[in-house]
């Protein structure tokens, strides 16, 4: 049972991994906090039941459409919402109203086009993927159904989200120290004021990782059917708050900590469910609460943010 | 003499009547809350589109009949949205009864946001009528405030479930049970009748893993592999749609195959798990009997047939299953009609009077509408069913106990 949990909670855990990294990106760079980021993650979730439904699209295939569509949405975005915000005398406490807003905005609209109830993906089409792939490594079919690992059994859509939340946590960690679009975005993240007077075009970069921060949560929303269950277009307010915990638990501005964060909280989520399941959903709050009082920083982070 | 006193009866007959309609309202104002977001919301969405489905339908006869003016009086439906938030409701209800002064206070639908009105209605002397608020806490012997119009109080929701395991269970091997459970008054009440039917059968049958979990868990692996090293014959699982969607899911994904598998929601919304899970997904899963699949004889209102066809007609394109909870706002609806058609006025204590006198005698489309004294619904019972592959493929639920009501004999243990 506790060997379970672990082992479910690594797999859980990256998934929150991928939850955390677009909003925490979002809030290193450009120190507003984006309150719809899980409703961005639940347009990614619908866009990927409704290619689906309507032309039986594979979610794999979708996560990388999830990705490069809302990457192109968010940069006018970024253009339309950010710069007037960061130009305020308090732009991270305006953020909060602002994205809140755009929260409830998304939600209404996304109700009215889908409706209330819950809606899914079934789950061997991302089993029947993993299938695939595994069949190509080991060089025979292999069978679509759950997946073991050290003698236990997981569902193949966790080893699938599993992986491809570490690939993105891993790209990010390239982005940001192995390009040149990296080390501006490092620098502005470093100190705006400084990168602006050495002549960095702090906008494009701040588009940028803006895009690539709602675009993760596109991703993320991909495999949010398999993960959490179904999706409704209420699913975005608490998908923001347990984010948030996992980028505080990790630490903010650094995609490694947030990979950490969302490991953390996956494994004590997994093993509060085995051993006092009732308390499991009070975790994220207790563990933001803790690690603000003991290490505000993060548990990888270097020092307190500066706003 | 005699001329005279004609004249002065016909003048203070006249005027009585004329008292009578100025007192009589130009509408009757219903209040409600309905969640159009959030977690309750696919369970409050088609029990208040059932309601407003009644209300039209009244309207578009010129209102219902009062017989406290002794007329016909539109309906004016007050509704607020508290997006599944108890607080936000708490809010709302003390809104329509301060504020809007609604003549009939009903309750948006299930346990967790009925709760916070029972206290209000309460301090407030109104009556709430609960539309499928189940909680059994809801009901007690010192508040009149409260009658349960279309679910069985929770308490009484799993018997069919408990005495099919107590009694035909240890026959067929199942002798443990594994329970789990989200913690609401909806199903931790029902959790709660479980544990006591099964303890007071004393059949021989023991409960091996019995667990709660918050209401909106969404994942599962973890508790079902606990559950699977339990060793049940039997799982039940009692929670909302929501959670037993992801329950299922779970379920399916981890490859595993109870014996006896029991969840609440594939009955009740059978649609929209369906939609979630694929047909095969429900297939032997045992689970109640809803009003929506069984048609009974009306002696008032709709059949279930031609409640259905009004249903999909009125909300082709809504977005809102048909279900369970469909039924059950417009079952409300029909109690109200025949309320207002009986009460001598429309005093609180008085509508109560008039609910109670329908207790046994009025059958809608959701079964005898029964009361005990505290006001929780007692009649409309839930029979214990069970999806069985379909001829064309789809699931097809058959009744399995009580022996009275069968039509099947349960498929145990599942192939």
């Amino acid at each position: 049972m506790f060997l379970y949990s672990l082992l479910a909670g690594f797999l859980f855990g990256l998934y929150f991994s991928l939850i955390g990294l677009g909003l925490n990106l979002v809030f290193s760079v450009m120190r507003v906090v984006n309150l719809a980021h899980g409703d961005f993650l639940m347009l990614g979730a619908f866009l990927a039941y409704w290619l689906f439904t309507l032309f039986a699209v594979n979610p794999v295939p979708a996560v990388a459409i999830a990705f490069a569509g809302f990457v192109i949405v968010g940069l006018p975005l970024y253009y339309l919402l950010v710069p007037r915000l960061l130009r305020a005398e308090n732009p991270e406490m305006l953020s909060f109203i602002l994205f809140f807003g755009l929260s409830q905005v998304i939600e209404a609209v996304t109700t009215i086009a889908f409706g209330t109830s819950e809606r899914s993906i079934p789950g061997d089409q991302l089993g029947r993927a993993v299938a695939v792939v595994a069949g190509l490594f080991a060089g025979h079919t292999v069978e679509n159904g759950p997946v073991e690992l050290l003698g236990n059994t997981f569902p193949a859509s966790w080893v699938a989200s599993g992986i491809v939340s570490g690939c993105a946590v891993l790209l990010v960690y390239l982005y940001l120290y192995r390009t040149r679009l990296g080390y501006l975005t490092r620098a502005v993240m470093d100190n705006r004021a400084e990168a602006i007077a050495t002549g960095i075009d702090v906008h494009r970069v701040c588009a940028v990782a803006f895009g690539i921060g709602i675009g993760l949560a596109a991703v993320a929303g991909v495999f949010a059917p398999f993960m959490l269950g179904s999706i409704t277009p209420a699913m975005g307010t608490e998908v923001t708050v347990t984010a948030f915990a996992v980028i505080v638990i990790g630490s903010l501005g650094n995609p490694l900590g947030t990979a950490f964060g969302g490991v953390i909280y996956g494994i004590s989520y997994m093993l509060m469910q085995s051993y006092y399941s009732s308390w499991a959903n009070v975790l994220p709050y207790v563990l933001l609460i803790v690690i603000l009082l003991l290490r505000p920083s993060g548990l990888l982070g270097r020092q307190v943010r500066r706003a | 003499m005699i001329r005279l006193s004609i004249i002065a009866a016909l003048l203070a007959s006249a005027t009585a009547a004329s008292v009578q309609a100025a007192q009589a309202p130009a509408e009757i104002k219903l209040g409600t809350l309905y969640a159009s977001s959030g977690r309750y919301a696919s369970i409050s969405m088609p029990v208040f589109d059932g309601l407003k489905l009644w209300i039209d339908q009244m309207n578009a006869q010129g209102g219902a009949y009062v017989k406290a003016y002794d007329k016909k009086i539109p309906l004016k439906l007050i509704a607020y949205d508290d997006q599944s938030n108890t607080a936000t409701a708490a809010t709302l209800y003390n809104q329509l009864i301060t504020q809007d002064k609604v003549d009939i206070l009903i309750s948006d639908s299930g346990s967790v946001l009925t709760s916070v009105a029972v206290p209000i209605a309460r301090d407030h002397k109104m009556l709430l009528i609960d539309q499928t608020g189940t909680g059994a806490t809801f009901f007690t012997p010192d508040n009149p405030y409260i009658a349960l119009m279309a679910d069985p109080v929770s308490s009484i929701w799993p018997k069919p479930l408990a005495d099919f395991i107590t009694h035909d269970g240890p026959a067929l091997g199942i002798k443990r049970v594994a329970m789990l459970y989200a913690t609401n008054d909806f199903t931790g009440t029902q959790a709660n009748s479980v544990r006591k039917f099964i303890k007071e059968a004393n059949s021989g049958v023991e409960i091996v893993f019995d667990t709660g979990v918050p209401t909106n868990t969404s994942n599962y692996t973890v508790l079902l592999n606990n559950i699977r090293a339990a060793n049940p014959d039997a799982v039940v699982h009692l929670g909302y749609a929501g959670n037993d969607i992801a329950f299922l899911r779970n379920v399916q994904d981890n490859g595993i195959k109870f014996k006896f598998l029991f969840c609440i929601y594939p009955g009740l919304e059978s649609e929209l798990l369906e939609k979630n899970l694929g047909k095969k997904a429900l297939d032997y899963v045992f689970t109640y009997v809803p009003s929506s699949a069984i048609h009974y004889q009306t002696n008032f209102g709709m059949s279930l047939r031609d409640y259905s066809g009004a249903w999909h007609k009125k909300y082709a394109n809504a977005h809102v299953e048909f279900g369970f909870n469909s039924v059950a706002g417009y079952t409300t609806g029909l109690v109200l009609e025949k309320t207002l058609a009986t009460a001598a006025s429309l005093d609180q204590l008085e509508l109560r009077k008039a609910i109670f006198s329908l207790s046994g005698n009025l059958k809608t489309l959701d079964g005898t509408f029964e009361l005990d004294a505290n006001g929780a619904q007692i009649g409309e019972i839930t029979p214990l069913g069970q999806f069985v592959p379909g001829k064309n493929g789809s699931p097809e639920l058959v009744t399995v106990w009580p022996h009275a009501v069968a039509n099947a004999k349960p498929i145990y243990p599942r192939p």
